[in-house]
């Protein structure tokens, strides 16, 4: 009996707490990471990701749409909203990049964070300047650097990447094609 | 004779190698050797590149020909140099095999890449992005203008009626510069806490000149050296200077 009580109050607290989230993140808008987030809600971090797995419900068939790269997340407009928020908006986007851009931010999305010298020794060319037109355009950023000799920086994408893509998450890309002989 | 070697026997043979213990086209010969079906101990490397630079003496071939020979010949002195390690044999052998089988990984890996790209390209091209909100526009904040745009624009309008219309103007080079009206504004700011909009323009000779005065006005209050307010719906506008200058 008493568990029963306790899980109605659970999803009463969720949906609180789910409704909490949306108005901080809408009010801060910007990117707020769960860490900020349990500071800011006062709640512990699983509740804090039950609320964001409830908002995201939530917001199915709505204007609004919440993302989440890795633990940052962002109160944004819906995907399918794009044309009428362009329209009103009007806003400045990087338009399309290049081949060597795309490529490059596809070895980096899926497998971030990673150093220069990974990102060549795939592509097999020289990255620098795509790499750095990539940074300038917020679409990457140094995540860290690696313990290695010389400590190169590590690379990982950001929330605009996201959002040109109008990807809910990291989890959300295409899979990664397997082969017989991936690499360990 | 595996699909493999019939390929291999199909294409354009880099050299024919001629020697007792051999004779066939040489990528055959590195194939077999590579499967030790071939004994390169019986194989003169030595007498075969002889022959090999007298035979491009008399005839050149195409540059990626030769590369491939270079390419080849390289792998059979490394397999026969292996072959006479005979504890070396199998690691070098292995060295070679795992050094192909991380080319062709990183091929494939990269082609992996090059199809996702693809993917990320075509999702970026259908332009269904989201969007943050609207950020703070860069607008003159509402504390400096506590006048509607509209009166300000009409108590400016009266000042150009009263002015000249254009077509009276002499034509003459003018000179009225931005700097300078800022400038005189500044001055003007400096020496009266308060001044009536009306005012600024007094000195104004021409349309034009009012147009800069009004302008530096923007500007000053853009860049938060002057605000203006109007005490009345239809009473006159007035022009502060900074705050700072007030409280000194």
């Amino acid at each position: 009996m008493s568990s029963r009580i306790d899980g109605v109050t659970q999803v009463r607290d969720t949906t609180a707490l789910a409704a909490a989230l949306e108005a901080v993140l809408f009010t801060l808008n910007r990117a707020v990471t769960v860490l900020e987030l349990q500071d800011i809600l006062q709640s512990p971090l699983p509740d804090i990701e039950a609320a964001a797995a409830g908002l995201v419900e939530a917001l199915r068939g709505r204007g609004l749409f919440l993302q989440r790269h890795q633990d940052q997340l962002q109160l944004v407009t819906d995907p399918a909203q794009a044309d009428v928020v362009r329209r009103v908006l009007r806003p400045e986007y990087p338009s399309r990049l290049s081949p060597a851009a795309y490529e490059t931010l596809a070895i980096i999305a899926y497998r971030q964070p990673l150093t220069r010298a990974r990102i060549e020794e795939i592509r097999g060319v020289n990255c620098e300047a795509v790499l750095e037109s990539l940074e300038e355009k917020g679409l990457i950023t140094e995540t860290g650097r690696l313990d290695a000799p010389g400590t190169p920086r590590l690379f990982g994408t950001t929330m605009k990447f996201l959002q040109i893509l109008g990807l809910s998450g990291l989890d959300e890309l295409p899979p990664l094609p397997q082969s017989a002989s991936t690499s360990s | 004779m595996s699909p493999e070697i019939t390929a291999e026997l199909e294409r354009d043979p880099v050299y024919i190698v001629r020697t007792p213990a051999f004779d066939g086209p040489i990528e055959l010969l590195l194939t077999l050797a590579q499967r030790a079906e071939v004994d390169l101990k019986a194989v003169s490397l030595a007498s075969l590149t002889d022959d090999y630079l007298q035979a491009i003496e008399r005839e050149a071939p195409p540059l990626d020909q030769l590369a491939a020979f270079l390419v080849i010949g390289a792998r059979l002195v490394q397999l026969k140099a292996a072959g006479l390690m005979p504890h070396a044999a199998v690691g070098e052998e292995e060295d070679l095999q795992a050094w192909e089988e991380a080319i062709k990984g990183r091929l494939e890996e990269y082609k992996r890449f090059k199809e996702l790209a693809e993917s990320l390209m075509r999702r970026h091209a259908s332009g269904r992005f989201t969007f943050a909100g609207l950020l703070e526009p860069d607008v003159i904040p509402q504390a400096r203008v506590q006048v509607s745009l509209d009166a300000l624009a009409s108590a400016f309008r009266q000042v150009l009626d009263r002015l000249p219309p254009a077509e009276q103007v002499t034509v003459e080079m003018e000179h009225v510069s931005l700097a300078d009206k800022l400038e005189e504004l500044r001055q003007m700011l400096a020496h009266h806490a308060q001044v009536n909009f009306s005012a600024i323009f007094r000195h104004a000779r021409s349309r034009l000149e009012a147009v800069v005065t009004f302008l530096a006005l923007l500007e000053l209050i853009r860049i938060g050296e002057a605000r203006v307010a109007q005490a009345s719906a239809f009473g006159e506008i007035t022009v502060y200077g900074q705050e700072r200058k007030e409280a000194e």
